[in-house]
């Protein structure tokens, strides 16, 4: 369980967020939506330690996340996969895997099998260079490297950016499945509303830095309102 | 206002300068010291008088550049006439040396890069110096002073074309092979280069005659040969000074310091990159050669063990200190370089090291070495950033 | 062919492979550091022969040559992980001529103090191995038990460097802090430990060819001791490619042997001007280094 209580980051004279408050239940899927320049991301590298904040508390169970260091953090069981996905692309699929389960006490090859039977494409290609990856498998990558480690918060920045619907149907589908099969804490920052909201359970709605709603994802979906001004889903 | 106050000031200085003249032709009988101060006088009061026409000052930059230079200059060669020979030698050094800073100084200015081998670059221009006047004696000074400086920047286009197209520290490096390189590239041309010993001029520089009567030494300790190269070089630095301070403020120079600021922003708006390196990189070459070339004028001999890797560090050491990218620090860099060795023995007579001894010998270097680091470190831009930054927070203050 | 000139082309190779090992192993040494921490260390070659004056002063207290080689490896651990925390930390993420302008400055004041407590005459070590060449068919063939010595040194640690980057889990992580550093501490790994293990671990490749460079009977131990090797040691890094450690080595060697051909049929002065020309030639052709693959310039 991650919550966030009274969090202020800011960029300089800029700020990004603005007293965001809210909760993320164990074993439920709570989606950050918005639009561009929200402060979606800025909340994800906040949490991981990326970017320290003004003010506020970010707590996982009851231990204070604030003023840890990222690496730390991670070690603590936050699996962040970030905007972009930041597969390394020098590496093998299979190297970015190991350095996934580094610091997690589990055993090397287990894992490597169970993320190729979760995603079977990684198996196939486990020698090549990530950057030989199209979109979706480096997506896939970047999860499976973040899941080998068995964390139990997972941060996931736009998964579906620049993925065809298909993929994106599929990815979405894995998430559920992840979150329902473990105690996994997932927090899934979107700007594609309409799929995320189909999976989630909780949904918080951002609009400059600044929480606009904070709701069950099906009364956040039926809320006309949010949908128009803040989501851009216009039937 | 501002017009009112200059004219009120103009009728002042017609006056001065009407006083001055009566001194300096009265003066001129007397001493060498008093036709110095009267002309002195009067230049100053020029310059002064330029600088402060409103109008002349905003149409046109470059004049008031011009009479800020000649004011520099008139104030700096006004003292030489004070000063012993040694002193005056060392100014001379400096000066020469200023020039290669300020070449420096423009490159990473301009162009956010570095050079590790300007002092093999002076050494280009400071042997072009000697063997074109060894076989053409009679070309006027500044005529082979230009031949050394094409010397040099023929040289900085050599290196400079592959290493400037690179980002990172490839120009550091290979400047740094060259600095290493360029005691051996002298030895392979021995015949040209005379070998361990170097070479000598054919001649002393000497007054043109109109003027020798004004640097005539009579019995001062200070000599005729050593005051005009003072003053010829303090001239020579004043004029590179010039020009670069218009460099600076042009076109040119606005793009080159886009493309340090940022290089992806300047490529957008059309400036080509690699030619706009490598012509920073020529121009400070170009620059490091004419102060060598002078400092063989100066030494009236070149010593191919001068321009060891030991000086383009040494150059490095003094443009960071003095403020690198800054013209002023380019000044300050000269004026430290000059007084260094006096300094830096004093402190040993001080500290009561032994002078033979180990430590002694290596406090230049340690010296040095440590301000290089400490400046980067906790003041970029040395001691012109320093002076500048002092200087706006007393404005502020008032 | 002429045997007079092949024999004396193989004594070329033989005599420039022992150069080319040296070579290579400062170009491996300041492509581990470019890499992770995007540093052209111009110390590379003083720190290591500060660690070196500082090993072998155990000599004076009647300790044999391994010793201290043992005590100068330990002196660049210290050196190489003090440097990176204490200086080298300030500079990340500054313009790219202030860690230049600070490792120069680094490089002289570690010069200078070296020779003020030291002194700047060569000071000669005890040579573990004899430096006369051996005899084949009453000629000599440019090897000598040193030589061997100086090249299996050298490859042992070049292979040894490898084997700790492909093949271990500290490897993975180093070159993940190097490629990725932000990716790599949301991953948990401990960039900031690793870049400090990557300035230590390239000390120590230092190190051992500043030790085997002194070790010659002909050149001693001298505060100078590595500027030019240094010099050589960037053209080759150059030429192969910063960013490549394996182009780094095979540069050094190559380099290593064109020097000994220069020296044999030119002369000893042209050697490096003949390396600068190399240089300027190779960045004219392939800029980002002969064995790299061409990547996109990232902004």
């Amino acid at each position: 369980m991650i919550t966030i209580d009274d969090l202020t980051v800011s960029f300089g004279a800029v700020q990004a967020l603005r007293s965001v408050s809210f909760v993320a239940e164990t074993a439920k899927i709570t989606a950050v939506l918005g639009a561009n320049g929200a402060g979606k991301t800025t909340l994800l590298r906040t949490i991981s330690g990326l970017k320290e904040p003004r003010s506020g508390t970010i707590r996982m169970d009851e231990r204070n996340l604030v003023h840890r260091r990222t690496e730390d953090i991670a070690r603590l069981g936050i699996g962040h996969v970030p905007e972009g996905r930041g597969v390394i692309g020098e590496f093998t699929v299979e190297e970015n895997l190991r350095l996934g389960a580094m610091m997690a006490k589990v055993n090397l090859q287990q894992g490597l099998s169970e993320q190729y039977e979760q995603f079977p494409v990684l198996g196939e290609r486990r020698r090549q260079h990530a950057a030989k990856l199209s979109g979706g498998e480096r997506q896939m990558l970047a999860m499976a490297r973040a899941l080998i480690a068995k964390p139990s918060v997972l941060l996931l920045d736009e998964p579906s950016l620049g993925l065809a619907p298909l993929v994106t149907a599929q990815l979405m589908h894995t998430i559920q499945s992840l979150c329902d099969t473990s105690d996994l804490t997932v927090i899934l920052v979107e700007q594609n509303a309409s799929s995320a909201l189909r999976i989630a359970h909780h949904a918080v709605v951002l609009h400059v830095g600044k929480v606009v709603a904070n709701d069950a994802a099906s009364v956040v979906a039926a809320d006309e309102n949010l949908r128009q001004y803040y989501l851009g889903l216009v039937e | 206002m501002r017009l009112d106050r200059t004219r009120r000031r103009a009728p002042i200085a017609m006056v001065v300068a009407v006083v001055a003249t009566v001194l300096s032709l009265v003066s001129a009988a007397t001493t060498r010291e008093g036709v110095a101060l009267s002309i002195a006088f009067d230049l100053a009061i020029a310059c002064v008088t330029t600088l402060s026409l409103p109008d002349l000052k905003s149409s046109h930059p470059v004049v008031s550049r011009a009479a800020l230079t000649l004011l520099a200059l008139d104030v700096a060669i006004f003292i030489t006439f004070f000063l012993n020979s040694s002193t005056n030698f060392n100014l001379a050094t400096g000066a020469a040396m200023s020039i290669v800073l300020l070449g420096l100084s423009f490159l990473t200015g301009a162009s956010g890069q570095i050079s590790l081998g300007n002092g093999a670059f002076m050494g280009v221009g400071a042997f072009a110096m000697a063997i074109w006047s060894n076989h053409h004696a009679t070309t006027p000074i500044f005529l082979t002073l230009l031949i050394a400086v094409a010397c040099g920047a023929l040289v900085g286009l050599l290196l400079g074309l592959p290493a400037t197209r690179l980002r990172g520290p490839y120009l550091a490096g290979m400047t740094l092979a060259f600095a290493v390189a360029f005691t051996f590239i002298l030895s392979s041309f021995n015949s040209w280069t005379g070998g361990d010993s170097g070479l000598q001029l054919p001649t002393e520089a000497t007054a043109p005659r109109w003027l020798d009567g004004f640097f005539h030494a009579g019995t001062s300790p200070l000599t005729t040969t050593t005051l005009y190269i003072t003053d010829f070089s303090i001239i020579v630095a004043g004029v590179a000074f010039f020009f670069m301070a218009n460099l600076f403020a042009s076109r040119t120079g606005r793009a080159m310091r886009l493309i340090r600021d940022n290089d992806v922003a300047a490529e957008l708006v059309g400036i080509s990159l690699p030619r706009t390196r490598v012509a920073a990189f020529i121009v400070s070459s170009a620059y490091a050669a004419l102060g060598g070339a002078l400092l063989t004028l100066i030494n009236n001999s070149v010593s191919p063990q001068t321009y060891s890797f030991a000086l383009s560090v040494t150059i490095l050491s003094l443009i960071v200190i003095g403020g690198i990218g800054t013209i002023s620090g380019a000044v300050i860099g000269g004026i430290i370089y000059a007084f260094s060795t006096n300094a830096i023995s004093w402190i040993t007579t001080q500290t009561g090291l032994n002078p033979q001894g180990n430590f002694a010998s290596q406090l230049n270097g340690i010296i040095f070495g440590g301000l290089l680091i400490l400046t980067m470190l906790f003041a970029p831009l040395g001691i012109a950033g320093a002076l500048r930054h002092l200087w706006s927070r007393i404005r502020s203050r008032t | 062919m002429d045997p007079f000139l092949t024999s004396r082309i193989v004594t070329d190779v033989l005599g420039g492979l022992t150069n080319g090992v040296i070579y290579g192993m400062v170009a491996l040494s300041l492509v581990l550091i470019w890499r992770s921490t995007g540093v052209l260390n111009f110390a590379q070659g003083a720190m290591p022969m500060f660690a070196t004056y500082v090993g072998f002063a155990l000599l004076s207290y009647h300790f044999g040559y391994w010793p201290c080689v043992v005590a100068c490896i330990i002196a660049g651990l210290l050196i190489g992980g003090l440097t990176e925390r204490l200086l080298v930390r300030r500079l990340y993420g500054k313009p790219e001529i202030n860690p230049i302008v600070v490792m120069v400055g680094f490089l002289i004041v570690l010069e200078a103090v070296a020779a003020a407590i030291w002194s700047s005459f060569p000071r000669s070590l005890p040579s573990p191995f004899s430096s006369i060449d051996w005899q084949l068919a009453g000629k000599p063939i440019a090897l000598s038990p040193f030589t061997v010595y100086e090249i299996a040194t050298g490859l042992l640690v070049m292979t040894a460097v490898a084997v700790l980057f492909r093949f271990t889990k500290l490897g993975l992580q180093l070159r993940a802090s190097a490629v990725a550093p932000e990716v790599s501490r949301l991953l948990g790994v401990r960039v900031g430990r690793l870049l400090t293990l990557g300035w230590m671990l390239s000390t120590v490749v230092g190190v051992i060819t500043t030790v085997l460079v002194s070790s010659n009977f002909f050149t001693g131990l001298t505060p100078q001791v590595m500027d030019g090797i240094f010099a050589f040691g960037f053209i080759a890094a150059a030429i192969g490619g910063l960013e490549s450690p394996v182009g780094a080595i095979i540069a050094g060697i190559l380099l290593g042997i064109a020097n000994q051909f220069v020296t044999d049929f030119v002369n000893q002065n042209a050697v490096i001007i003949i390396a600068l020309a190399l240089l300027i030639v190779s960045l004219m052709i392939r800029p980002s280094g002969v064995f790299t693959k061409r990547t996109e310039r990232r902004v």
